[in-house]
């Protein structure tokens, strides 16, 4: 055991007893009297069957759909540094990943429903509707995941494929697929993971039954039929079936054979291709900036002034702002351990623990927080008052959420630059604050920011377990919204909608430039 | 890291506001759905209505929905904070009664406007409504007259409904047939998805939904028009009337058993059938208050369709079928 191990231990132990206390609460519910657990053979059943099925095929559909696409448009940004208004397209790229999923939903039908722009009719409402929904959500933030990796490849590097006559094939095969490979993995499962668990945008855009997620199984029995053992035999389910694509996306990860500087200048821009790469940047854009585009306009039409004075309104945008605030600090903190201590062990040569130790933060996701809410709610209810536990269950709940995104955005480049500098600081006895103040500030502020940007802002919009905890003044803005749908507001709730996106913009500008640094992205 | 150590007292000065010690003056604990509690619902104007008179503090906890309610009304068990439950309807009745956990209300209920005589010692109702499919009269000219015509004319209008496993009328919508159609529940359902454009998780999507016209009808209440005419001044919207009648949805409240607040809980009770508290539903929570007679409704209720007939089953039969009535009807549309 080093130094290092200790916290990573410590944070490690707290990621297990946060996800599997919960569910052993559950099963434990499970055995009193008054929960009878149904029938234990819908394992067995051509429900369980189809939906397993149907939940794995739309989730790699979805991943393969954002993911593919999501390499070439980030080539195409990596390759034009120079373009002008890229900081701001990279920074609408952000946004999807905010919208709470039913805002979306409505953004996704104003632009291919019936009425919209680019109208699909009923077929929009199948496979069709939820591919559109999860690349609008996921093609943006792989390609906000995957850019970095084309800015770590050294300029050396560009320069000496430009001596040699590389053509763009070859390069993109000896220089760019070589540094892709660390980080592709990982961002495939994480997209598979948020597909995977995608609830409300498959259950409205699916078009019905036929279209059931693992996720909707769960919710489900978790309420008209309270079965809290099913719900965790499900959850649990999920979780493996997530383990077997983890191992499989592991096939694929390779660190590169020659270690790559972190602060590298921009490639050069001489590429053959600058029409096609400008389009396709100019396409993705169009397809992330349509659904915004018809939000923004749906608001701007909505009763502005009445949404805005009203008294609670500034309340919520509080709440939001600690919850999404404190969420991304603990996340990003306990991230930033267990990252340390992967990239020590992957320095002394024990990489598969390494990755195991990044995968057990990148797995959790999909734990569904309905389960580990509801799992938290059995074991403290008869310890303390719950109600006074509100804001820890929801900041822990979406630090967890929101820890696969710091693994993802901050794990490669900690890794890249504990290779390179760990024996420097050896002899230089640079260790602790020093070693972070001196070496790991400078260099990895950038990814540091963005991934507190990214849970700061994930947690501002999500719906999460304040809407299973309630309570009578915690409105957030994300609850804020669902309530005013459910009152006929729907106006009203477009135009709160867009408040959000433009607090979720701010705060992550502002992270993202205040600790991140240069607005380059 | 000064910052931090500030924002570590931030944190636990948030945390101690939230935990705060309340007034001595007695807290009446309300858990109901949020949709209740939420600024444009009747919460506000009841909480200050009752705290006018009963000289204590009401605390209304808006949980997700109904079952929510109940479900966390279980979970909680006898270490329960409510003193009162609000906002399950009938469908889940019967499962709220054999959870033990309510206590007679010991009031009656004499001048109900409900269509039936209400005889429940555990659970009063406060409002209640009819499911029905919404229509933008603009859009659609012929709507259904009945339910079997909307199921059976293969070129009639397309719908959006919500899903019986999480929603309370997509609940609905499967009783609904099931009581029209009986064991024939499935073909209808067979025939009926055809046109079923999609089925949401909740009401607010497919509504949504409906309002972008990507539907001709929607599943919501036979008040959800009087909402238009009253807040927008909007004519077009009506509830298509079927002869075979309508299903009807009956919210009730009910006293926790073991509640330090008995005397308050009754006398919230007591308000709840009152008038002052009556007369916030209607274009508040858009349904019709239980006990307020017809005269006393807004206009434009009056404009609503008559649903004739109400179609109820009993609640121990719901309580006893559902789960088989869902699977059957999965079966049926994952097809």
């Amino acid at each position: 055991m080093n130094t290092r191990a200790i916290p990573a231990a410590l944070i490690l132990g707290l990621l297990a007893a946060i996800v599997l206390a919960p569910l052993a609460g559950l099963l434990n519910l499970g055995s009193m009297p008054g929960y009878e657990t149904g029938d234990l053979r819908f394992w067995q059943s051509g429900y369980i069957r189809r939906v397993l099925y149907f939940s794995l095929w739309q989730a790699l559909l979805s991943t393969l759909c954002s993911v593919l696409p999501a390499i070439l448009v980030a080539r195409a940004f990596a390759l034009q540094p120079g373009l002008p208004l890229r900081a701001l397209l990279l920074r609408l790229f952000a946004l999807p990943l905010v919208v709470p999923a039913v805002v979306a939903v409505m953004g996704v039908v104003s632009v291919y429903g019936s009425d919209g722009w680019i109208p699909l009719g009923r077929s929009l409402y199948g496979m069709n509707g939820i591919l559109l929904a999860h690349v609008f959500f996921n093609l943006p933030l792989a390609v906000r995941l995957l850019l970095p990796h084309w800015q770590a490849i050294p300029l050396a590097h560009w320069q000496l494929a430009e001596q040699l006559g590389m053509s763009a094939w070859h390069r993109w095969r000896y220089l760019e697929w070589p540094a892709l490979r660390e980080g592709l993995p990982g961002v495939m499962l994480l997209i598979f993971m948020l597909c995977l668990t995608s609830f409300a945008v498959v259950l409205t855009l699916g078009g019905g039954p036929k279209s059931t997620t693992l996720e909707v199984a769960i919710y489900q029995s978790l309420r008209f039929d309270f079965d809290p053992v099913r719900a965790v035999i499900l959850a649990l389910l999920q979780l493996v079936l997530c383990l077997l694509v983890a191992s499989l996306t592991l096939k694929l990860h390779r660190l590169p054979e020659v270690e790559i500087t972190i602060d590298s200048t921009a490639p050069p821009t001489t590429s053959a291709f600058k029409p096609l790469q400008l389009m396709l940047i100019l396409l993705a854009s169009i397809y992330v900036a349509m659904p915004l585009l018809s939000m923004l306009l749906d608001a701007l039409a909505g009763p502005l002034a009445v949404v805005l004075v009203r008294g609670g309104l500034w309340r919520s945008v509080l709440n939001t702002l600690f919850i999404g605030l404190s969420a991304a600090l603990c996340s990003v903190g306990a991230g930033w351990i267990l990252l340390r201590y992967a990239a020590d062990l992957a320095q002394r040569g024990r990489s598969g623990r390494a990755r195991l130790v990044d995968l057990a933060g990148s797995i959790v996701y999909v734990v569904p927080p309905l389960v580990i809410g509801t799992g938290m709610f059995v074991l403290m209810a008869p310890q303390v008052d719950v109600f006074a536990w509100v804001y820890p269950i929801v900041i822990t709940v979406n630090a967890l959420m929101g820890l696969p995104f710091v693994i993802r955005t901050l794990g490669p480049a900690l890794r890249q630059n504990n290779a390179r500098y760990h024996l420097l600081c050896q002899s230089l006895a640079l260790s602790g604050w020093n070693r972070f103040r001196y070496l790991e500030w400078p260099l990895l502020r950038r990814p540091l920011g963005l991934a507190t940007a990214l849970v700061a802002a994930l947690a501002m919009g999500d719906l999460g377990v304040i809407a299973l905890f309630g309570t009578p003044d915690t409105a957030t803005l994300t609850l804020l919204i669902y309530q005013q749908l459910g009152a006929y507001l729907i106006p009203h709730a477009t135009v709160t909608a867009l408040l959000l996106l433009v607090l979720c913009l701010g705060v992550f500008w502002s992270l993202e430039r205040g600790i991140g640094g240069r607005a380059d992205a | 890291m000064y910052w931090l150590s500030r924002l570590c007292q931030g944190t636990l000065l948030a945390l101690l506001l939230v935990s705060g010690v309340h007034a001595a003056m007695p807290t009446l604990t309300v858990y109901t759905y949020d949709s209740f509690t939420s600024d444009w619902g009747p919460g506000p104007q009841v909480k200050k209505a009752f705290e006018a008179q009963c000289d204590c503090r009401l605390d209304l906890v808006g949980l997700e929905d109904g079952v929510s309610v109940l479900n966390r009304l279980r979970l909680e068990g006898k270490n329960t904070r409510a003193d009162l439950v609000l906002g399950i309807d009938t469908n889940l009745t019967a499962e709220a009664r054999a959870s033990g956990l309510f206590t007679n209300h010991g009031l009656t209920l004499e001048a109900s406007a409900l269509p039936e005589p209400w005889r429940d010692d555990l659970f009063l109702p406060y409002d209640y409504g009819y499911f029905a499919f919404v229509y933008n009269k603009e859009r659609l000219k012929n709507p259904p007259a009945s339910l079997r015509q909307l199921v059976e004319d293969e070129d009639g209008p397309t719908i959006l409904i919500q899903d019986p496993r999480t929603s309370t009328p997509g609940l609905g919508l499967l009783l609904w047939i099931k009581k029209v159609y009986g064991d024939q529940a499935d073909q209808a359902w067979a025939k009926l998805s055809k046109r079923i454009v999609t089925v949401s998780k909740g009401w607010s999507e497919s509504y949504g939904l409906f309002l972008k016209n990507e539907a001709d009808m929607v599943l919501s209440y036979t008040t959800s028009p009087a909402y238009h005419m009253i807040a927008e001044q909007d004519q077009r919207f009506a509830a298509a009337r079927f002869s075979e009648g309508h299903y009807q949805q009956i919210e009730v409240a009910g006293m926790v058993v073991g509640s330090q607040q008995q005397r308050l809980a009754r006398e919230f009770l007591q308000f709840m059938l009152g008038e002052r508290f009556q007369k916030i539903i209607p274009t508040t929570n858009w349904m019709y208050p239980a006990v307020l007679a017809k005269a006393s409704l807004p206009a434009e209720f009056s404009q609503l369709i008559d649903p004739g007939k109400t179609l109820l089953f009993d609640d121990s039969q719901v309580a006893a079928q559902r789960r088989q009535w869902v699977d059957e009807w999965l079966e049926t549309m994952s097809r």
